[in-house]
């Protein structure tokens, strides 16, 4: 039998020897998710956004670059841009402070712990378009519980009230308290995974570096921007990125709370390319204003990779 | 190893015998019974919205629709969604080429013409049956410029002021608003005198685009004309632009800018309206809900405007559209035909949030599932008869309250009148340029200003589709 090549066997053993086979073949569904899910969206709203597409119409007739020219010079798309940056920065400074504070406080022992790091994680496990229906009722014009408590503490509906005469703020009728009332539940919706994300950062700083620092005087201030920052950096990074990423593309809080108002206030790239594209039948504009995220995202992703690869190695 | 063996080959058969003998069974249902092979083959697939009245699906249209699946050996399969959802899983099913026979909007689903049948021969055999169709649904189904039928309206729901008399009756108007000029001045003395302000939505939503269309028709101008060119800016839009600005000024708060299409009917049933613009679903709810606040709304027609013109936006209008995968488009066809020869029903189960779109259609006799009205013979008389004497009026409430909307077909108009319904009209609409046009003039923009940014942005639509060759007009 000498001198007689064996055919190769392609049972499960010989799949799991081969290195390079197997890697394939575990990568492969990733790849598969990638290029349906994600890679043919993509090519299918670049050529929608090139085209005249309308949701009731299946014919496709190319009309080059004309659809970008109209939403280029559409004033409502351009303020959904600047809303998204708004929304999204605003919201995700928020988040990282005031995860960072819970994270710290988590790290800490007090009776009651686990409990309070279940009610962090609650609002990541509720379904948002529910909870932002519980918001709704909270920011509501008339039954707004915020109000009458302000009302009860005489800050709101008198005469000399702080907060005005009238007897509601009208939290979603003012461009301005729209806008805030957005950020916030969207810092309340992405608050639970930074927290987690940090706590764990925080959990895997070794505990001699933080002792060394206290041993040479290091006070809680000088310990939290000198030793833990730095060191948190490629953590915080991540968590931010996920962040920014979650809250551009999002439209499910504006839909909800505001459908984009009052007057387009709070109108943001995902709910105007839907309006444009489903609810108008635009398809070709929906696709065009939702092809702006791909350079936002790219770049803000780059940027922040770049970072968190330069603390790692700093 | 004898017994391992046999069990093996026992899975594997199993799965195989399983799968053959169903396909079997199958078969030979069939060739015993090649009537009951044909029932398998009739279908019909129904997608609508869930009716804002619960009872209209749960007492009457499921089981309607099934009834008559039974009766023509026809399996329907019915499936109710949220109104919101209808736009995009109409064009899913569109893009997918698959999906239900029969799709009903509760707009006009003008932007799905090249993807539906054209119902022109239905459209004929429903008028030479049940007369013609009030105007205002054939506007919302038919397309003049490409002479294309692409829906069937069945119905539509109306529009009217609803009003708290004792409000008005405390500032000497117990009758209510008859022009949009006492909704500043009586609405504007209500509020200031007793602290309830009037409740016209400004809001990115359905009922302030309505509102909106109203009162640029009662100021004797539109969006379009009659050949679809667009007309907006003029100074009768620039007038309703201002007096909305006053309006807002005298009567009514910031909340306008924020509400959903429910936070008008909530302000009324909560006491904090004085006047809405709305269905009569507010007042069935206050019914149901606070009987005592129910009481005391009250309803008037359509609002004048400063020369006399009066006109209101339907509330609703039903279109059924069948697209053009479809099958069963004759099964369909059938049907529709089938839900207008009973719309008495329809009416009634609705607790007449429904009117009929075919008002001389035949009402059939015998029993009807709602008590006899006697000498009623079309859908007119019953919707005089019950719109005079309300069958859902509940104990130790005033008879006639529902009497001024008997003539609502005058004073009703299709979106986009006096021209057509169209996708252009429909883009308008759904990207809420027009409340955001008042909006912006009750914030402080200047009126002529908020037209002209709106003539631009409904000018770039109308152009986008007069280039697809779906709407006429040259402007």
């Amino acid at each position: 039998m000498e001198g007689v090549e064996q055919a190769p066997v392609f049972s499960l053993r010989y799949v799991w020897e081969q290195e390079r086979l197997l890697a394939t073949v575990m990568i492969a569904p990733a790849v598969l998710y990638v290029v349906a899910l994600i890679g043919f969206p993509f090519v299918l709203a670049i050529v929608y956004s090139l085209s005249d597409a309308t949701t009731g119409d299946p014919a496709l007739r190319l009309v080059g670059l004309r659809t970008f020219g109209l939403v280029l010079r559409d004033p409502v798309f351009l303020k959904a841009l600047q809303n998204t940056f708004v929304f999204t920065l605003a919201s995700q400074v928020l988040v990282l402070v005031l995860a960072k504070i819970l994270a710290l406080v988590l790290m800490e022992d007090f009776p009651g712990k686990r409990l309070v790091r279940f009610l962090i994680l609650l609002p990541w496990t509720a379904p948002i378009s529910l909870s932002a229906i519980g918001w709704l009722w909270i920011f509501d014009s008339v039954f707004s519980p915020i109000d009458w408590i302000a009302r009860s503490l005489g800050l709101l509906g008198g005469p000399e009230a702080l907060l005005g005469s009238e007897p509601n703020l009208y939290w979603l009728g003012r461009p301005f308290l729209a806008m805030a009332s957005v950020i916030l539940v969207q810092t309340w919706r992405i608050l639970p995974l930074a927290t987690v994300i940090l706590l764990a950062g925080l959990t895997a700083i070794p505990r001699d570096i933080l002792d060394a620092a206290q041993v040479d005087g290091a006070g809680f201030w000088r310990r939290l921007f000198q030793v833990i920052m730095p060191m948190l950096l490629p953590v915080m990074s991540i968590a931010f990125l996920f962040g920014f990423v979650f809250t551009f593309t999002d439209m499910t809080v504006v839909y909800v709370l505001t459908r984009g108002g009052p007057v387009n206030s709070t109108q943001v790239l995902a709910s105007w390319a839907f309006f444009k594209g489903i609810e108008a039948g635009d398809l070709a504009q929906g696709a065009a204003v939702a092809l702006f995220f791909f350079p936002a995202l790219a770049g803000v992703t780059t940027l922040i990779l770049l970072v968190a690869r330069r603390a790692e190695v700093s | 190893m004898k017994a391992k063996q046999r069990k093996d080959i026992t899975r594997r058969e199993f799965i195989k015998h399983a799968g053959a003998g169903l396909l079997a069974a199958g078969l030979g249902a069939d060739l015993i019974s090649p009537r009951r092979a044909r029932a398998a083959e009739k279908t019909l697939r129904i997608l609508q919205w869930s009716h804002f009245v619960p009872r209209y699906d749960t007492e009457w249209f499921d089981r309607f629709a099934q009834q008559w699946g039974e009766a023509k050996n026809v399996k329907v399969t019915l499936d109710h969604i949220g109104l919101a959802e209808i736009p995009a899983r109409t064009a899913a099913e569109i893009s997918a080429g698959e999906g239900h026979d029969l799709i009903e909007w509760i707009s006009p689903p003008a932007q799905f013409e090249p993807s539906v049948l054209d119902l022109t021969d239905i459209n004929q055999e429903a008028q030479r049956r049940f007369g013609k169709q009030l105007p205002v649904s054939t506007l919302s189904s038919y397309n003049p410029h490409t002479r294309k039928y692409y829906g069937f309206s069945h119905g539509w729901t109306i529009d009217p002021g609803n009003y708290r008399k004792s409000l008005w009756a405390k500032v000497g108007k117990p009758d209510g608003p008859e022009t949009w000029e006492d909704l500043v001045a009586f609405g504007g003395r209500i509020k200031k005198e007793l602290g309830i302000q009037l409740g016209i939505g400004l809001s990115q939503e359905l009922d302030s685009t309505m509102a909106a269309w109203a009162l640029l028709w009662s100021f004797d101008t539109s969006i379009q004309d009659a050949q679809e060119n667009v007309t907006i800016n003029n100074p009768r839009a620039v007038e309703a632009v201002e007096y909305m600005a006053r309006l807002y000024k005298v009567a009514m708060v910031p909340e306008v800018f924020s509400w959903t299409p429910v936070s008008n009917n909530q302000a009324l049933i909560a006491g904090r309206a004085s006047y809405i613009l709305n269905s009569i679903s507010a007042y069935r709810s206050a019914q149901k809900q606070v009987p005592e606040i129910a009481k005391d709304i009250f309803f008037v027609p359509a609002l004048k405007g400063p020369r006399g013109t009066r006109w209101s936006s339907e509330h609703v209008i039903y279109v059924y559209i069948i697209p053009s995968y479809s099958k069963s488009a004759d099964i369909a066809k059938e049907f529709l035909l089938h839900l207008v020869a009973n719309y008495d029903q329809a009416m009634y189960a609705s607790e007449l949030y429904n009117s009929p779109a075919f008002f001389d259609g035949p009402v059939p006799s015998g029993s009807r599932g709602y008590p006899p009205v006697p000498g009623v013979r079309t859908a007119r008389d019953l919707h005089k008869a019950w719109f005079e004497d309300d069958p859902f009026r509940i104990e130790g409430e005033a008879k006639g309250k529902l009497a001024p909307l008997k003539g609502a077909m005058e004073w009703s108009a299709n979106v986009g009148y006096p021209g057509p319904a169209s996708p252009a009209v429909g883009e308008v609409f759904g990207t809420f340029i027009l409340p955001n046009m008042l909006a912006k003039a009750a914030q402080g923009m200047k009126p002529a200003e908020a037209v002209a940014e709106a003539e631009v942005q409904i000018k770039k639509i109308f152009s986008q589709w007069r280039n697809r060759g779906l709407i006429g007009g040259k402007v």
